[in-house]
């Protein structure tokens, strides 16, 4: 068991290094990623100028634009197209010779590859925090929960992505898969507009995905909009997505794994 | 008990049948239509533990893929393989603790990082102690000359020093079995000198190799036994000195004239012989079987008669023979 950890760790440097070795692209996301909230901020302060919308005034908006800052930063920011990659031109000929599970490893890559945005994170809310001067949690237990999502978000993460990887063995292309996931991801998550300003049915959609859980779960939970009950029910449902996802995972790898076709050396 | 036996081994791909041009874009995409296409058909090998093995072939014979049906990265469409007696694709991981594998066209170092660090990731995945890791590390540093690129980024290394980089990565957990396809692609002739040197040695440590290359020169240096492999079935397979003693029958001298060869009065006084045309008109080549005639009879005969200004002696070497077999002019 220890040596399996020691693996997972030593993939997850090697994919916090890797995303180390390029500095232009921190610089790049939190640019991008901090010149998003601003514009989100801007928007929202002149929507919610003359009172509450759907629930949300001007000061819970800033902790949930915050919220939407993180999630996106780590999930977007993670590099998903290595795995990708490594289908489409066949180096999983190599991943198949090493006497690794060959999903624990890309997990572990791809844990490793978003805790290397977690500075950027830092940075963007810390910034964030000066500049527009958010509420906090609801309470203490609110804040904890809180977190408890966000370390979620990780495993919940890799299973949607780790899934949409796999439609390469039959896609035999990825950018296609990957505009379609981050689409319905950065829409039913919350990210771009809160479910609550979505109609009815569509945030019944919404529920019946595991994309909320990205942002609308973290914000809902820390703006005290769920009692702890709800938050606990909101955490539950995440690790399922999680483990559902990690399972699914197995399941498809063991399909696609059979439709390995890498000609030549 | 062999440490690898494969049995009517056979991998078929399914190919897209697609005509050429628009029309047949558009048709395919109306109606997909594809074609089965064996590249490993029925293959029976068995390799005894210690034993070095050429698998040669043209291009698409089919060596690639019966090295990655061995290594458990394919599934067989039928047939069996057992590896150390695993089966390499339903037992990958326990198999692949046991066996190293290179594939000269593909690396298996992180490109962004320097090559140890993908070293040490190996050495994780292997288990493999930090003492052994350091005991190695040092050989292939004496060996390969490894350490003179260890910090240096994968992407900046010349394919030499890659492929050298890459070898080590194979072997770090000292395999039972290694696979090596294609090791020597495209390095220069001091490169492959090296590497020879070293799977030489890995040979003669007790290792089981079994190496495809188009560069006979590996196979005759590093391999005993010879498996050629022609549209997905094999041709010969044998030891390498059987190999040239049952094809390489004929031996040959050059003779460099004052003047031109009369080519049908040398082939009317010795008939028993084979005489061509050389390079230039003055150059003239005389072939004879080696079990009837000796080199010296022969010397004596033609230098009797012709007085040559120079001479040279040949014998076809293991690559017209792996030729000939190619072009299916020979067969076991």
């Amino acid at each position: 068991m220890t040596q399996g950890f020691a693996v997972d760790r030593a993939f997850a440097t090697v994919a916090f290094k890797r995303r180390l070795a390029y500095k232009i692209q921190w610089m790049v996301a939190l640019v991008l990623g901090g010149g998003a909230m601003l514009v989100s901020m801007a928007m929202w302060r002149n929507l919610l100028a003359d009172g509450a919308l759907s629930g949300y005034d001007w000061e819970s908006m800033r902790a949930y634009i915050i919220i939407g800052f993180i999630t996106a930063t780590v999930v977007f920011g993670a590099a998903d197209w290595h795995i990708a990659d490594r289908i489409l031109d066949g180096h999983i000929a190599i991943d198949l010779t090493k006497p690794v599970d060959f999903q624990r490893a890309r997990a572990a890559e791809y844990i490793g590859s978003m805790i290397s945005t977690v500075p950027t994170v830092i940075v963007g809310v810390v910034g964030a925090w000066l500049l527009f001067d958010p509420p906090g949690p609801a309470s203490a237990l609110a804040g904890v929960l809180t977190a408890v999502s966000f370390v979620l978000i990780f495993p919940l993460a890799f299973g949607i992505t780790y899934l949409t990887v796999l439609v390469c063995f039959w896609t035999k292309r990825y950018i296609g898969v990957m505009w379609l996931r981050e689409a319905l991801l950065g829409f039913f998550s919350g990210m771009m507009i809160p479910l609550a300003f979505m109609p009815s049915w569509l945030q019944a959609v919404a529920w019946a995905l595991p994309f909320p859980h990205f942002t609308t779960t973290p914000a809902a939970i820390y703006l005290g909009r769920v009692d702890t009950a709800g938050a606990l029910g909101l955490l539950a449902a995440e690790a399922a997505w999680a483990l559902g996802l990690w399972f699914g995972g197995r399941l498809v790898f063991r399909q696609a794994v059979k439709k390995v076709t890498v000609h030549g050396g | 008990m062999p440490i690898l036996e494969a049995r009517s081994l056979t991998k078929t791909f399914r190919r897209p049948d697609k005509a050429s041009g628009f029309k047949g874009a558009v048709k395919h995409l109306a109606q997909r239509r594809y074609k089965n296409y064996t590249a490993v058909d029925g293959i029976d090998l068995s390799v005894d533990a210690g034993e070095s093995v050429a698998y040669v072939g043209p291009n698409g014979a089919g060596k690639s893929t019966t090295v990655k049906l061995l290594t458990g990265i394919l599934k067989p469409s039928e047939g069996t393989v057992r590896v150390m007696g695993r089966d390499p694709h339903t037992e990958r991981i326990a198999n692949a603790h046991d066996i190293g594998v290179l594939f000269g066209q593909r690396t298996q170092l992180w490109w962004d990082l320097p090559v140890e660090e993908s070293l040490k990731l190996l050495k994780h995945m292997y288990g493999v102690s930090e003492a052994d890791y350091k005991r190695r590390i040092a050989k292939f540093d004496e060996l390969l000359d490894l350490g003179e690129f260890m910090p240096a980024l994968a992407r900046t290394l010349s394919l030499g020093q890659r492929m050298r980089a890459d070898l080590a990565c194979a072997l770090i957990h000292d395999p039972k079995m290694v696979y090596l396809d294609e090791p020597t692609i495209g390095l220069d002739i001091s490169v492959k000198d090296r590497l020879r040197a070293f799977l030489r040695e890995l040979v003669d440590d007790g290792t089981t190799l079994l190496l495809t290359s188009h560069d006979l020169a590996d196979i005759e240096e590093v391999c005993e036994r010879i498996v050629v492999i022609d549209k997905g079935a094999i041709a010969y397979d044998g030891p390498i000195t059987e190999l040239k003693a049952h094809y390489i029958t004929t031996k040959a001298v050059h003779l460099i004239l004052d003047g031109p060869a009369d080519l049908p009065e040398l082939s009317e006084k010795f008939p028993d012989y084979a005489w061509a045309a050389g390079d230039a008109p003055s150059e003239v080549k005389v072939t004879y079987e080696s079990a009837r005639f000796t080199t010296a009879e022969v010397l004596a005969d033609v230098t009797g008669h012709l007085r040559p200004r120079d001479l040279s002696l040949s014998e076809p070497s293991i690559e017209d023979v792996i030729r000939r077999l190619y072009a299916g002019e020979l067969t076991k």
